[in-house]
């Protein structure tokens, strides 16, 4: 590990003359840049918080930090669930979230340019505005879009149009020595060299600072319609998933959820829109549907087609959201169920006894991989929930700590938990993480999975950026 | 029970609507035509009554050709026949005139008289909330606004209305005219078969004529005023943080 400097008084005065106002010291730091939403991986304060503008800003921080080997931690809205965020080894963050502005459309070449700070929300809702649409959908949507990128997220609509990294494609980036280069062009297609652009993306900080994103967009589809399908249990719900795309529907979103989550949730959102029992039957388990279309007849002929599969493959019935606020309802449900779960956790110690995973498994192999985490979970005594993208078999599964159980118990359980469910995901032929990413919590779990040599090449990659090792140090590719 | 449910197509009101500064009205283009949220309480409450006492639910919308959307998205859920109209009408007064002509015209078309008329309270587009009671006036028949709940009494309909401390239980005998507001459930969501079936009922066309002569019209549009920036109060203790919002308050004369 390298040895890394102090931000001493003087260099914080430095930093001071390049950002006027807008660095923190000591007892100026808030509390939120000390961790993410996932506090159960640990809370670090960083030596100081410079609240960034421009690139030439950035350039200039880094290259103090850089002659002065100084730790730097870009954050965007801290909204992460693995740690990615968190100046574990002391040092500055960046905070770009000031860098917000929508910069460009370019609607001869289908392009936005933003800068890094610009929350997911905002960006999808003036796309909208404007007949266009963003297609990479994060559930978190108070994210910064430079976070998005930096963790390459899914979302919803993955199923579809794919994730992030297919929708970036020039950046910004200063260098850990302060170097600003552009990487990509805003053209389709490129066979030049390897692709920097693409090391990047899912990079979580560690091999730059993107200070600003060309970024596909695609004309929005012109009507949408969302179908609610029941099923009495997991195993017909998730088995109906592949038939869609066989029959050759290509839905934009396709969720799976349990009725107990549902049910949470719908608490939490205030509003009861799922159906639970129909004709009699109890539905055990739901999937979410999505599609997409230029014109309603053309989706009502999907929506029947859709609907045929499902009730052949068992659906008790098919419930249609047809109109915005129906299908903002039944997505609502969907949307909250992170919150819903966050709303009943215990804390102790100032950290919440929460902890996750999102590994991804081949579509054929979600029931069996959830029955058996559902069947670890109880053996070891712990709570678990799980919900997840059916469409590309990206799970999310949480374990919850009771009120009685100590930080250290709940820590101790947890991992023995993940220490079994992840090794069983690699089995299956999954990887460790859809789109959450790896930051310092799964760190772990990615070396078991890729082994010396691929963690090695990861590392190596690194240091040709940042050969002191000062971007994010101890995330994704090496320990501290 | 024979019930009429009169329904609007109006924008989606979840979506922040902005002016087009070329035409200086609201720009809607892009925006999805719904069933205004009051009406689909509306007709949520006349299936519950339908369900429990029996009879047939009509739904009837004044509006251009594509309002027809709005009706079959109604045959979905509740009622069984549809009507649009198609007459011109820019203000309440003209709607509720339209509206009690097209009442004669379906009770005629169908053989049958309407024993209660539901109407959303207001709509989410121009909010005035002047319809029902209007229409009830063109139709000599009682009118109860803002309903919450309704149940079928001997010879008429016994209701529950909303007030501002609670609510009023208003009995009236039948025919009459309704207004509902926001009950404590949600309207029902269509189903596949439900809508497969709406899709083959026929909608009827009707122009009624000689529809009454508006009397309002619309001498301007204007966006509301943008909201100003909050001011922070953070004194010492929260005592003072009190006492230095109310003394802003004073000043502004809020109280």
């Amino acid at each position: 590990m390298s040895a890394y400097g102090k931000v001493t008084p003087e260099i914080v005065e430095k930093f001071k003359e390049i950002a006027p106002g807008r660095v923190y010291v000591g007892e100026e730091i808030n509390d939120d840049f000390t961790h993410d939403e996932m506090s159960i991986y640990g809370k670090a304060v960083p030596e100081a918080v410079v609240d960034a503008m421009t690139t030439e800003e950035i350039s200039a921080v880094m290259k103090i930090c850089y002659e002065n080997a100084i730790p730097v931690t870009p954050r965007g809205a801290g909204t992460g669930l693995v740690g990615a965020s968190v100046p574990i080894a002391g040092g500055i963050v960046i905070n770009t979230t000031k860098m917000n502005k929508i910069l460009e459309y370019d609607l001869n070449n289908f392009v936005v340019k933003i800068q890094p700070g610009v929350l997911l929300n905002d960006l999808a809702e003036d796309c909208v505005s404007r007949g266009l649409m963003y297609p990479p959908d994060p559930g978190e949507k108070f994210a910064t879009v430079g976070g998005n990128v930096s963790t390459n997220a899914g979302g919803m609509r993955a199923c579809k149009y794919g994730a992030t990294r297919d929708y970036v494609r020039a950046m910004t980036v200063v260098l850990p020595n302060g170097e600003i280069v552009k990487f990509g062009s805003t053209v389709s297609k490129t066979s030049s060299g390897y692709s920097l652009v693409n090391l990047m993306v899912g990079s979580e900080g560690t091999l730059g600072i993107i200070t600003e994103l060309t970024l596909k967009i695609i004309p929005a589809p012109k009507e949408v319609i969302s179908l609610v399908m029941p099923f009495e249990d997991l195993a017909s719900c998730i088995s109906t998933v592949p038939l869609f795309k066989k029959n050759h529907l290509d839905p934009q979103a396709l969720e799976f959820m349990e009725r107990a989550i549902v049910e949470k949730s719908e608490k939490y959102v205030g509003k009861a829109v799922y159906p639970k029992v129909l004709d009699g039957v109890e539905a055990g388990a739901y999937l979410l549907v999505t599609f997409d279309g230029k014109d309603m007849d053309e989706l009502e002929v999907i929506m029947e087609e859709a609907s045929e599969i499902a009730l052949e493959n068992g659906a008790i019935d098919v419930i249609v959201a047809d109109t915005p606020p129906k299908i903002k309802d039944v997505w609502a449900a969907r949307s909250s169920f992170l919150e819903a779960i966050k709303a009943e956790t215990h804390w102790k110690d100032g950290l919440e006894l929460l902890d996750e995973c999102d590994v991804v498994v081949p579509l054929d192999q979600i029931a069996p991989y959830v029955e058996y985490v559902y069947g670890v979970g109880e053996r070891m005594g712990l709570q678990v929930e799980s919900f997840g993208h059916a469409g590309d078999g990206n799970l999310h599964i949480y374990v919850i700590g009771d009120d009685q159980i100590s930080v250290a118990e709940f820590k101790e359980k947890a991992d023995a938990f993940f220490d079994e469910i992840y090794p069983e995901a690699s089995r299956v032929g999954g990887l460790v993480s859809g789109e959450h990413a790896i930051g310092s919590g799964k760190l772990d779990y990615l070396a078991q999975a890729e082994g010396a040599t691929n963690m090695d090449l990861m590392l190596g990659i690194k240091k040709v950026f940042d050969p002191k090792l000062i971007m994010n140090p101890g995330k994704v590719c090496y320990k501290l | 029970m024979e019930i009429l449910v009169c329904i609007k197509q109006v924008p989606d009101d979840s979506v922040n609507v902005k002016m087009n500064p070329a035409t200086g009205a609201p720009d809607l283009s892009n925006i999805t035509p719904i069933v205004n949220a009051f009406d689909t309480y509306a007709l949520e409450m006349a299936t519950r009554l339908k369900e429990a006492v029996g009879g047939t639910i009509t739904v009837v919308c004044v509006g251009p050709d594509k309002a027809k959307d709005a009706i079959k998205t109604c045959l979905a859920v509740g009622a069984s026949n549809g009507f649009i109209v198609k007459d011109e009408v820019t203000d309440t007064i003209s709607t509720a005139d339209a509206l009690a002509k097209a009442v004669a015209k379906i009770e005629e078309a169908q053989g049958v008289k309407f024993d209660l008329i539901f109407c959303g309270k207001e709509t989410t587009d121009c909010a005035s909330g002047q319809v029902g009671t209007m229409l009830a006036a063109n139709l000599d028949v009682p009118v109860i606004p803002n309903l919450v709940d309704i149940e079928a009494i001997d010879g008429g309909i016994s209701a529950k209305q909303e007030t501002e401390e609670g609510y009023n239980v208003v009995e009236a005998a039948t025919p009459c005219v309704v207004t509902v507001t926001k009950p404590a459930y949600d309207p029902r969501y269509p189903t596949i078969k439900s809508k497969m079936a709406a899709r083959k009922i026929p909608i009827g066309e009707l122009e009624v004529g000689g529809v009454a002569a508006a009397a309002v019209s619309v001498v301007a549009n204007a966006e509301p005023p943008k909201k100003e920036a909050g001011i922070k109060i953070q004194e010492e203790t929260i005592g003072d943080s009190m006492a230095k919002a109310i003394a802003m308050m004073k000043e502004a004369k809020v109280f």
